[in-house]
């Protein structure tokens, strides 16, 4: 067995060194263009998966408690977020109250959710603190300071499709006014631009506020928004959490999704599969093709080595060790695209809907399975072939039949 | 005694060997029952018209291909039925095969298409190496080791070819028209270093040739018509 190695590695040698330079120069060109379309399009549909994913963020975490049945709060929701945090996998967690409120700037009025958080607990949980565009996020201490949404305000993404509080900006006074008729003004500290529907025509607060306006007590919240560990699967920390004795109803952010968000990331998923199933079908049928019609163009050559006596064997590992130098070349040359492909991308972002910077996503793992695969085609394809031309007489190899 | 002794002495033993084969639905009979015994130390030269056998028996003996029907020996062991691997191994240990085309590795270097048989024999890269030069030297190549074959003339890849085969020291060296695609001259020159293989190194050779001024360099002639031998006569010695 070692001898076949050392003399298919001989072999492989003498053929890489001296074989036709500019075939070797273009099976690693085409070889890296499959390797290419493994990673390549993975990595902008990863992009837009990221996109999609953040867009969550902002109102679900990655898992969110609401009340019970027709409750509108959760009751005492301090001893809710005391079980989630004792849960190894949950990163962080916060509390929100909700309210539906009218805005008012000038003469002009705008209907909107106004969200009460505590703003330090949101910079683990959501992406709120990160997408401020004028001004300042909220403090701890911020007191009857608002956070308005892009959308409600002229000339912000998107604000042309709703009506806006015209050219409101940081440092003006609006009015609120809540569902239970109480008025308050407040100065516009930030304004928060997170190039989503769902984001941009909210409004932010301090949960003190809203819990003071409604007279809350015993801690009550519309929301527990939680951020669960990176490797950690949303629906077996849903199920950690229904265990540690939450009895409010608990929903993964893909679950509470939007309908047609939801199937947006659905559909975004599904591409990815088959993009990715199709990619290595796709690759494995070339590599194989490559490899064969190289081997078979050494059909005599293989006659030859069985002829003088060297081992149907060592001839295989010949051809694996030439399959394996071909892909590994192929793999390098299409990681150097690759990466001067994800430089220009990120530098130069591709638009998408009207101002979102689609930024594709260099996947680590993905690189490093995708890697995997083409070496275990490579073997395949270099094995294969070169196990049908040994198998046949030494004459039918050396007379090309 | 004697009878053991000329056992000994008996390198190939062919004993109504057949070979029939089928090309495109026409049923070819190469051979049709030859018997003959070669000595060691011999140099025998085949020949006869296109479609007489001769290749077809050389393949034979050489281990290349397999017999119809028919027995025969090398040194003593019965190779009729020997497993492919045993075949396999039979050939790179104890017979060399010179190809009419040279049938080189366009991409191994000289040293390369020699040496490699060395490799897989088990012996190491440095001894291999130099085996390689030994058997190089003897053909008068021993200062184009680095050379291609694409960068040799016929005869020298022919000579390469010879290395090949006899770097290993093969019981029995099969050549099978060695100088068809070479000139008088080169011929000549390729046909001397088998000739001093078997004169000095008591090689035994099995020739196939066309030329009958071949045979001047061989110690036996066998003639083949039709499949069958028509004539086997000593030509010295």
């Amino acid at each position: 067995m070692l001898d076949d190695v050392r003399v298919g590695f001989t072999s492989a040698l003498s053929s890489v060194k001296r074989g036709n330079k500019k075939t070797l120069m273009f099976i690693i060109f085409v070889l890296a263009l499959i390797f290419m379309n493994l990673i390549f399009l993975p990595s902008f549909i990863g992009g837009i998966s990221s996109m999609f994913t953040n867009f969550m963020d902002y109102s679900y975490g990655d898992i969110v408690i609401e009340p019970p049945g027709e409750n509108p709060y959760i009751s005492n929701s301090d001893n809710v977020l005391q079980k989630v945090r004792a849960i190894p996998d949950v990163k962080s967690a916060t509390k929100r109250l909700d309210a539906g409120v009218s805005i008012q700037y000038n003469q002009k009025v705008v209907g909107s959710t106004l969200t009460g958080l505590i703003p330090s607990e949101e910079y683990g949980v959501s992406n709120y603190p990160y997408i401020i565009k004028e001004g300042e996020f909220l403090g701890d201490l911020s007191q009857d300071e608002i956070i308005l949404g892009g959308m409600l305000v002229q000339g912000y993404f998107g604000s042309e499709i709703y009506d806006n509080l015209g050219t409101v900006r940081v440092g003006s006074l609006v009015n609120v006014t809540y569902a239970n008729n109480i008025e308050r003004t407040y100065k516009v500290r930030g304004i928060m631009e997170g190039t989503f529907e769902l984001v941009d025509l909210n409004a932010l607060i301090s949960y003190e506020e809203i819990e003071d306006v409604f007279s809350l007590n015993g801690s009550k919240a519309t929301s527990i928004v939680i951020k669960i560990e990176d490797n950690a699967d949303p629906a077996e920390v849903k199920q950690k959490i229904i265990l540690a004795g939450v009895k409010e109803p608990v929903f993964t952010s893909n679950e509470k999704s939007d309908a047609i968000l939801r199937q947006a990331m659905q559909s975004i998923d599904m591409i990815h599969v088959v993009s990715n199933i199709v990619s290595l079908i796709v690759g494995a049928a070339l590599i194989f093709i490559i490899i064969y019609i190289n081997t078979l163009h050494r059909k005599r050559e293989i006659g030859i080595l069985k002829a003088v006596g060297i081992t149907p064997g060592s001839i295989r590992i010949s051809y694996v060790f030439i399959s394996i130098f071909y892909v590994v070349m192929g793999i390098l040359v299409g990681l150097i695209i690759y990466f001067s492909l994800m430089f220009y991308f990120t530098r130069n972002p591709v638009l998408f809907y009207e101002n979102i910077n689609l930024v594709p996503e260099i996947q680590g793992g993905l690189i490093i399975k995708s890697i995997f695969k083409m070496l275990g085609m490579s073997v395949i394809a270099g094995f294969i072939p070169a196990w049908f031309v040994t198998r046949k007489s030494i004459l039918d190899a050396i007379w090309g039949r | 005694m004697g009878k053991i002794m000329e056992k000994e002495k008996i390198a190939i033993r062919v004993q109504d060997l057949v070979r029939h084969y089928n090309t495109d639905g026409i049923m070819v009979k190469a051979l049709n029952g030859v018997s003959f015994e070669i000595h060691k130390g011999e140099f025998i030269a085949i020949m006869g018209p296109s479609g007489s056998g001769k290749t077809t028996m050389l393949r034979i003996l050489g281990l290349l291909d397999k017999p119809t029907k028919g027995n025969y020996t090398i040194n003593n062991l019965n190779v009729v039925d020997l497993p492919e691997e045993e075949r396999n191994y039979y050939r790179l240990t104890q017979l060399g095969y010179v190809f009419q085309d040279y049938a080189l590795i366009n991409e191994m270097s000289v040293a390369e298409n020699v040496y490699i048989l060395s490799l897989m024999e088990g012996k190491s890269k440095s001894e291999s190496i130099s085996t390689a030069k030994e058997a190089l030297e003897k053909v008068g190549l021993g200062d184009k080791l680095d050379r291609v074959p694409n960068q040799l003339s016929g005869g020298e890849k022919q000579r390469v070819a010879i290395a090949r085969a006899i770097a290993k020291k093969p019981r029995i060296l099969f050549a099978d028209e060695p100088c068809a695609n070479l000139d008088t001259q080169t011929s000549r020159q390729v046909l001397e270093v088998l000739n001093t293989l078997n004169k000095k190194f008591g090689q035994t050779i099995v020739m196939v040739t066309h030329e009958a001024w071949h045979t001047s360099y061989a110690s036996r002639l066998i003639q083949l018509r039709d499949g069958l031998i028509v004539n086997d006569k000593k030509l010295r010695g």
